[in-house]
């Protein structure tokens, strides 16, 4: 199992944090933890786009290396329902 | 007037062509906020045709973000309200208006005609059967989507790439969770579900509404390969473009196999479809529904049903779980209530009314879409 570090923000960019989290984790447990530690609304859905490489997660995405590297930067982005 | 003095300042951009845009084809499912947005830059561009859909009547709070509504409009379909607006604006374009649930008045037949649809609506059950549709009559399909402060603008070229990711691919899995919490199992609604309301501003639904008008009338930017999302935040002007990728196990993308094959049958003459169910082919076993279906019910304590000699055939989502508490012994609970989304291409053959708009069957060598 490696490591790997990366920053991660919301859509908005007030909250930003570098964290470091196991690769064998998912695109789904990076959008859960930033809704636990940051207190987002539970009442809207969240996807997850590396706004580095210009690529989004699905969110059964492992955080393998060909997705996410060393520094690279993750943003959760609110899943937008209104028309 | 004359149209070419009317586009006069557009025929000066170089990368601009008002011939392309006047013969280009767009349906717009949803008339609200972002629809409005969309629907008067495609007027004012000059886009040939568009087809307005939207089941909804103008409130007066729709106002502060609706461009093509007025006071006097309160109570009017929003879909027809839109249309005579957009004659007012040019009327060169061709208009019309589909007032109603779009999932009954789309002409499939002519589906396939559409360079692009614009989804403009405010729900992810809309949004899904859109994306299912475009998936499998590869039409491009734009997604829209708006909150208070930001816009998304998905683009879906499913014309020029049947096989780019979907809607669904990168929806998360907590949107299941939120649909499922309208609908009690096998999808009839739950009786007493209140709909969150989310706040928007015309300052987010013009932002996408412009984006989109764009992305569907593929304006001034070479065609870039794959699905792709914008995300845009209204307020530090910032924004992404993101690649959507596919994923193996997305819920459409897994169930339409290529090559798409798409038949009419013609309601007068449903019986052809029997020939077909007791042959040999590919299709002739269970075909799939596009929404679950109600088969029959039975009260355990009573016995009293329907539905146990000739299937019913009642869309699930025209029901709520009332069903389950029978009218005749008073039983709570207490009916059992049969849904389906797959059923063998018999029992439609043998039906007097279809409840579906479609059904498909899919194989190793393709998928065939039979249209009512």
């Amino acid at each position: 199992m490696t490591d790997v570090k990366f920053i991660i923000r919301t859509a908005d960019q007030t909250r930003k944090a570098e964290v470091e989290m196991d690769r064998t984790n998912q695109g789904a447990d990076i959008v859960q933890a930033a809704v636990d530690n940051w207190a987002l609304p539970t009442d809207t859905d969240y996807s997850l786009v590396n706004v580095t490489t210009g690529k989004a997660l699905v969110p059964s995405q492992l955080l393998d290396e060909n997705y996410v590297r060393p520094g690279d930067i993750l943003e959760v982005q609110p899943v937008l329902v209104a028309g | 007037m004359e149209a070419q003095s009317r586009y006069l300042r557009h025929t000066l951009i170089d990368w601009f062509s008002q011939d392309e845009v006047a013969r280009t084809k767009v349906a717009v499912i949803g008339a609200g906020a972002v629809g409005n947005e969309v629907l008067k830059c495609l007027a004012l561009l000059g886009a040939g045709h568009i087809d307005i859909y939207d089941f909804d009547r103008i409130e007066v709070h729709n106002l502060t973000r609706s461009v093509l509504f007025r006071e006097t409009d309160i109570g009017k379909n929003k879909a027809a309200c839109a249309a005579e607006r957009l004659k007012d604006l040019d009327p060169n374009i061709n208009v019309r208006a589909f007032p109603g649930d779009f999932w009954r008045t789309l002409d499939l037949t002519a589906f396939g005609s559409y360079a692009a649809v614009i989804c403009c609506v405010d729900n992810f059950e809309a949004r899904i059967r859109l994306n299912f549709l475009c998936k499998l009559w590869g039409v491009n399909l734009i997604n829209t989507g708006i909150d208070s402060r930001h816009a998304v603008i998905d683009t879906f070229p499913f014309a020029r790439e049947p096989d780019a990711s979907c809607y669904e691919c990168t929806l998360p899995a907590s949107v299941y969770q939120r649909m499922s919490q309208r609908y009690s199992c096998g999808g009839l609604k739950k009786m007493a579900f209140i709909e969150k309301r989310i706040p928007t501003t015309v300052i987010t639904a013009s932002l996408a509404g412009s984006l989109a008008a764009s992305q569907a009338l593929r304006l001034g930017a070479p065609a870039h390969k794959g699905s792709r999302r914008i995300f845009a935040d209204s307020i530090t002007g910032a924004s992404t473009a993101s690649d959507l990728p596919s994923r193996e196990d997305c819920p459409v993308c897994a169930q339409i196999k290529a090559p798409v094959q798409i038949s009419r049958v013609r309601a007068s003459s449903r019986a052809e479809l029997a020939p077909l169910a007791r042959s040999n082919a590919p299709e002739a076993g269970e075909v799939t529904l596009p929404e679950p279906v109600i088969v029959s019910y039975q009260c355990k304590a009573c016995g009293q049903g329907e539905g146990q000699d000739k299937p019913l055939l009642w869309r699930a989502a025209d029901h709520d779980a009332s069903l389950a508490n029978c009218k005749a012994c008073a039983g709570e609970g207490a009916v059992d209530i049969q849904i389906r989304d797959k059923l063998p291409l018999t029992v439609l053959a043998e039906a007097a009314r279809l409840p579906v708009p479609f059904v498909m069957t899919a194989s190793d060598w393709g998928t065939h879409v039979f249209v009512f």
